[in-house]
């Protein structure tokens, strides 16, 4: 049925129908088969550019950085150091802490789903104000985190505007970003506060797919909210839950740079690292290009894991249903 | 749900509406107060609207010609993103050639390698080219990071346009290129659209390819401006709140005006994925 580009095939009632205006002209065989020959060639110029770009500057880069890995650094530049590299990580303090948070945040990574998922649901039962809600939620996930971060600075700050609401209630004060037990989950927080819209239109666009008559026989039934949460909702939108659970896993790991960079610079003592600012740390403050390779790899690894675990385990809640 | 329990549910919902804007308008209250003002009582509202502080971060600090760097970089970044984009999601959608299922996977493969990830070796390439701390340079790593979104959001829409379309514009005598130009770039519209918005707000809001990308002061972008203003003005916070809301302020429009294109940029991915 799709024609070949190269084939003149002659449909003539469908040239009045052409949309957007091309030329006129009646088809001619002979310069259609002409043209022919110097289009063959004409998919494969279009994709060019974007495949040449995406293979020198991503998928070499790829190559390239697992290969520097294995490479020392400093007076060992270039040289094969084996896993050297890879044992020096698991040795130091700071990339342990860096994993142990990556820890934290898949144990945080239900609720940072949750919260999102429950209010799209509110929303898309038509809560008082939902039109509001949805727009003023999303806002800020389209703000850079160097901006969100810049603002809980100001938010967070031990005389700021947090402390001095929790003391009118007789709490606090608390050090939210200087305190190594508290700031780790303060930008976390944070995180989840900027992103948590995002996931939140998600959910809306898979809502909009959900067939409305079952919730509306799960009511007629007797079922409350929470059950038709649990029985319609849930199982009909797992594709939906599935794709959220990825999005946020992969940016908390690789989208929390800018509030870390802003905010703590890792600290205090260091309890705020994550793997992508030690890797930023290790190639440009201690000039340990091979190291940070290492992380690198170790960092995609992670991502590789993360997500295949995730979509399997889901296919499995979903096959049980 | 009951009427009563939409209430019960509205409120807390509301409470958090309110959290989610707040900070915003506090930094906002902030800007437009001196100094003094802000060392006597943070929350209270500004007396008077003090453009002063505003003004002084645009023209001493430097975010004048940070906010223009960033202009520039966006906006050749977004064009090369849509054109690029636009070419190959066209042949990977409606040409179909040996290897373009391949090619395709290929471009969703890459969309799972984050920045992070290749970023010691990128900067090496880049150092090796010349093109570090250079305008090209940023815009080329620009487009590489979102080129695979672009690719796959392109050829998800172009999907979606009837076969005929193209078939009947080829045999009115047009060229595979003439038919990209006259007919998938007007048809796209929507798509480009959004994608380009997504686009924007992605280079926009970046931080970390700018910083490694740019070390020299002038070369900076508006997000490592605003990170270098935190620095500065640790003991003038109105200032440093009018830097952030000078680069807070033009997403805000774009949103104002875009949130529905935006949206659907987002939900596009993950319907269609």
């Amino acid at each position: 049925m799709p024609t070949k580009n190269t084939s003149p095939a002659v449909r003539p009632t469908e040239s009045g129908r052409a949309a957007g205006g091309g030329p006129r002209e009646k088809s001619r065989h002979g310069a259609a088969r002409r043209r022919g020959r110097s289009e063959r060639f004409a998919p494969y110029v279009l994709v060019a550019p974007a495949v040449l770009i995406i293979l020198a500057l991503r998928l070499y880069p790829l190559a390239l950085g697992v290969n520097f890995s294995f490479t020392g650094d400093g007076d060992a530049n270039g040289t094969a150091v084996g896993l050297a590299n890879y044992l020096e990580l698991l040795d130091d303090p700071l990339f342990q802490t860096a994993l142990a948070n990556v820890g934290l945040l898949v144990l945080l990574l239900p609720v940072a789903v949750a919260i999102p998922g429950l209010l799209a649901t509110f929303i898309f039962l038509k809560v008082p104000g939902h039109r509001i809600f949805r727009s003023v939620y999303f806002f800020p996930a389209v703000l850079s985190p160097v901006i969100v971060g810049a603002i809980f600075n100001l938010m967070l700050a031990f005389d700021g505007p947090l402390n001095e609401l929790l003391g009118t209630i007789g709490l606090g004060p608390v050090d939210w970003l200087g305190d190594p037990g508290v700031a780790k989950f303060a930008v976390v927080g944070v995180q989840i506060w900027a992103t948590f819209g995002m996931a939140l239109v998600v959910f809306l666009a898979g809502f909009a797919t959900l067939d409305a008559s079952l919730l509306d026989a799960a009511r007629v039934d007797g079922a409350s909210l929470r059950q038709s949460i649990w029985h319609v909702i849930i199982p009909s939108l797992s594709q939906t839950i599935q794709f959220v659970f990825v999005t946020t896993m992969i940016g908390m790991l690789t989208s929390m740079f800018g509030l870390l960079f802003v905010m703590t610079s890792g600290g205090p003592e260091g309890s705020t690292y994550l793997p992508e600012y030690y890797i930023w740390i290790q190639q440009g403050q201690m000039n340990r290009p091979a190291l940070a390779s290492a992380a690198s790899t170790v960092l995609f690894l992670i991502m590789l894991v993360v997500g295949l675990l995730q979509i399997s385990v889901l296919r499995r809640a979903g096959r049980e249903d | 749900m009951r009427r009563l329990g939409k209430w019960v549910v509205a409120v807390p919902m509301a409470i958090l509406a309110l959290a989610t804007i707040y900070p915003l308008i506090f930094t906002a209250n902030v800007a437009m107060k001196t100094r003094r003002e802000y060392v006597l009582d943070r929350f209270s509202l500004t007396e008077s609207l003090h453009w002063d502080n505003v003004a002084a971060a645009w023209n001493s600090v430097g975010m004048a010609r940070y906010f223009a760097n960033s202009l520039f970089v966006v906006a050749a970044s977004v064009f090369l993103l849509l054109w690029l984009g636009s070419m190959a999601g066209f042949a990977l959608s409606r040409l179909p050639f040996r290897g373009s299922k391949a090619l395709f996977i290929g471009f969703l493969a890459a969309l799972f390698i984050p920045f992070q990830v290749i970023m010691v070796p990128i900067a090496r390439v880049m150092a090796d080219t010349g093109l570090i701390d250079t305008y090209p340079g940023l815009i080329l790593a620009y487009v590489a990071q979102f080129l695979p979104f672009t690719v796959f959001l392109m050829t998800s829409y172009y999907r979606s346009v009837p076969r005929e379309i193209v078939d009947a514009a080829r045999i009115d005598g047009n060229t595979v290129y003439g038919v990209y130009r006259r007919i998938m770039v007007p048809i796209g519209r929507p798509a480009l659209l959004s994608v380009g918005i997504l686009d924007a707000l992605f280079c926009w809001n970046d931080v970390l390819i700018a910083l490694l990308m740019m070390p020299s002061a002038d070369h900076r972008t508006l997000m490592v401006g605003v990170t270098s203003l935190r620095g500065q003005y640790t003991d003038n916070i109105p200032m440093f709140a009018s830097g952030v809301l000078i680069a807070a302020v033009p997403v805000l429009l774009v949103y104002l005006f875009l949130q529905r294109q935006i949206a659907d940029g987002v939900t596009a991915g993950s319907t269609k994925g």
